[in-house]
């Protein structure tokens, strides 16, 4: 086995493992603060990259300036469902939020397809297929300017999380709900805050994508599921584990597609998933609460 | 045990008769293809929800990857029909039997988790299977799926020319998931499931075996489905991971079952009843070419059950969910 190649592929790994890592924090946040599973999560992936294609279209604008607009406009939208629909399903039977939230899912890629239809578009920058070498591994530009945009806003959540008034009421309120509402901290806004954050995360994730990925109206259910199985490897609701779990699912698909079988890179993907699940479904970090 | 017998008066008591009577004599009143086409689909979707009610509704263990089982159904009757030429009405067997045996070992593995859990798990399995159908292409023709050849009216293998047919025998499939739901609601095991769903430390304080009640709720589940599975080779010639493997199939499975009623021997007949002739109406005011209309009229109706009428829509009938639930 040639080493350049599997340092090349453990490379790729990484880059896709820092895109998961963004989908997933927010995913996790969600859960660890609300204790909701957004089944829709995904395609708030694809409502980012279709804003994407849409400013890039229309107003030539770059995926990673987009991204400034992207981001705080889909936490608008994050407060406002979360306002509107979720909320009305907190304190109820799993059942109710699992439902509402893929029947969000559905509708979302559904809505897409009627207006975008099924094609696949795509979003091309001048960068698009640059490449540079570093030794005998290869960078592709608009991977490794994902990985480097979703680490950094990654690391931002961790600042927002640790350093701020606001962030410390979020963990507060995953972690002892009633402790905080006795503390002054309203948990229905921390609510609103933490599903406007961890979609807009996804959709910021989306942006990056774009210059190297499809836009389609399945596009999500590509990503939710391994967004799942990140979360549930680093521990429901734990940030750095979701972010470690990103990384190592990058690695695990890109080698399984190198050297097993390209259309089963997936399916290493899910036999850890269900192993986790199964035999340590607090992950393999352990259960966080968000910190 | 049997539930007490419901308080029914009037034309609540005549009502399933006559439309029964009415069912059997509609293909011959009403001979038209596409009506015929439409009817079967809905008993076909009722079918599905009833089995999916078993472990989904009645155990409340909500599965998101039942399609999976009826691709197991599908697979072997296909290729045997094809390969062998056995006919689909003995070839469906050996699938049941791998949809069972599946179900068993993967209730085992996966009723330890709850909630979002176990949702997650059924997703993944459902896509586990979807992934192998995919790659084993030489054994299950891949992406591009199995065709069945139509060599005109057979009914050997159960191939036939005119619809009606295949009205009765779906409709003889759904009278079978009744019957077996009806067996599994008025049962023992019918009211340990409904306390599993209630609560699970409860139920288990109380000495009932989680496991073994949930893997049973389970097996039956994904036996029925596998049947529907053979039933949908013999109906429409062709199958493909996407189409009989799907999330998409397994959340259009669970939705007939949730809108009409969870946990209720009827629910689901009122989920398809909805739901098919919705989806018809969709195609031909929005054209069938963009699928997604009809899909987000369901989202809708999910979303809105869910919000405002989380015991299905058979909970707002006269007496509905009371009748057909046993407290």
């Amino acid at each position: 086995m040639d080493v350049a190649i599997v340092l090349q592929a453990v490379v790729n790994g990484l880059m896709m493992g820092g895109v998961y890592a963004l989908i997933a924090v927010g995913l996790t946040l969600i859960f660890g603060v609300m204790n909701v599973v957004n089944f829709a999560h995904g395609e708030f992936v694809m409502l980012g990259m279709v804003l994407t294609y849409l400013l890039h279209t229309f107003a030539g604008m770059d995926p990673a300036v987009s991204l400034v607009l992207v981001i705080p406009f889909m936490l608008g939208v994050g407060v406002l469902i979360q306002k509107g629909l979720i909320s009305r399903v907190i304190g109820q039977p799993d059942e109710a939020q699992i439902l509402l939230t893929l029947g969000l899912s559905v509708l979302l890629i559904n809505v897409a397809l009627l207006f975008l239809g099924p094609d696949y578009r795509s979003v091309k920058t001048s960068y698009k297929l640059s490449v540079f070498a570093a030794g005998p591994v290869l960078f592709s530009v608009p991977r490794l300017l994902a990985f480097v945009v979703a680490m950094a806003f990654s690391g931002i959540l961790w600042l927002f999380l640790t350093r701020t008034d606001l962030g410390k009421g979020l963990r507060a309120v995953a972690e002892k709900p009633e402790v905080a509402t006795l503390m002054g901290i309203n948990p229905r806004k921390m609510h609103a805050l933490a599903f406007g954050i961890g979609i807009s995360l996804a959709a910021g994730a989306g942006s990056i994508l774009t210059p190297f990925f499809y836009t389609f109206p399945a596009v999500g259910g590509m990503f939710v599921l391994t967004a799942f199985v990140v979360v549930v490897l680093g521990g429901m609701g734990n940030i750095p584990g979701a972010i470690l779990g990103a990384l190592a699912i990058g690695v695990t698909e890109s080698l399984t597609s190198q050297f097993l079988a390209l259309d089963l890179a997936m399916l290493g993907v899910f036999i850890i998933f269900v192993l986790v699940l199964v035999f340590k479904p607090s992950g393999i970090l352990g259960k966080g609460k968000v910190y | 045990m049997n539930a007490a017998p419901p308080d029914r008066s009037g034309w609540v008591r005549w009502a399933p008769w006559v439309l029964l009577a009415l069912i059997l004599v509609f293909p011959f009143l009403f001979p038209s293809r596409y009506l015929l086409r439409t009817m079967v689909n809905i008993f076909f979707f009722a079918a599905l929800g009833c089995a999916w009610n078993i472990i989904g509704g009645y155990a409340g263990q909500l599965s998101l990857g039942h399609a999976a089982f009826l691709a197991m159904g599908a697979y072997p009757t296909a290729l045997l029909l094809l390969g062998y030429q056995v006919p689909p009405w003995l070839g469906f067997l050996p699938g049941v039997g791998i949809a069972v045996l599946l179900a068993f070992l993967l209730g085992h593995l996966v009723f330890g988790l709850r909630g979002p859990y176990l949702a997650l798990s059924t997703l993944a399995f459902g896509e586990i299977v979807r992934i192998l159908l995919l790659h084993f292409r030489d054994q299950t023709g891949g992406s591009l799926g199995v065709t069945i050849p139509f060599k005109g009216t057979d009914a050997w293998k159960l191939q036939f020319a005119s619809e009606q047919p295949y009205y009765f025998i779906c409709l003889g499939l759904l009278g079978f998931c009744l019957y077996v739901t009806s067996r599994v609601h008025g049962s023992r095991m019918g009211y340990y499931l409904q306390a599993i769903k209630e609560n699970q430390d409860a139920a288990e304080n109380l000495g009932i075996d989680l496991a073994r009640n949930k893997v049973t709720a389970l097996m039956i589940s994904a036996g029925l489905t596998a049947v529907l599975g053979g039933f949908y080779v013999a109906y429409f010639y062709y199958i493909d991971p996407d189409s009989v493997c799907g999330t998409d199939l397994s959340i259009k499975i669970l939705l007939v079952a949730i809108i009409g009623g969870v946990g209720t021997v009827w629910g689901p007949i009122i989920g398809s009843c909805i739901l098919i002739p919705l989806t018809e109406v969709s195609n031909y005011l929005f054209g069938s070419g963009r699928a997604g209309a009809s899909l987000i009229i369901y989202a809708v109706i999910l979303v809105v059950v869910v919000l405002f009428s989380p015991k299905g829509l058979i909970s707002l009938l006269p007496g509905g969910a009371r009748s057909y639930r046993s407290e």
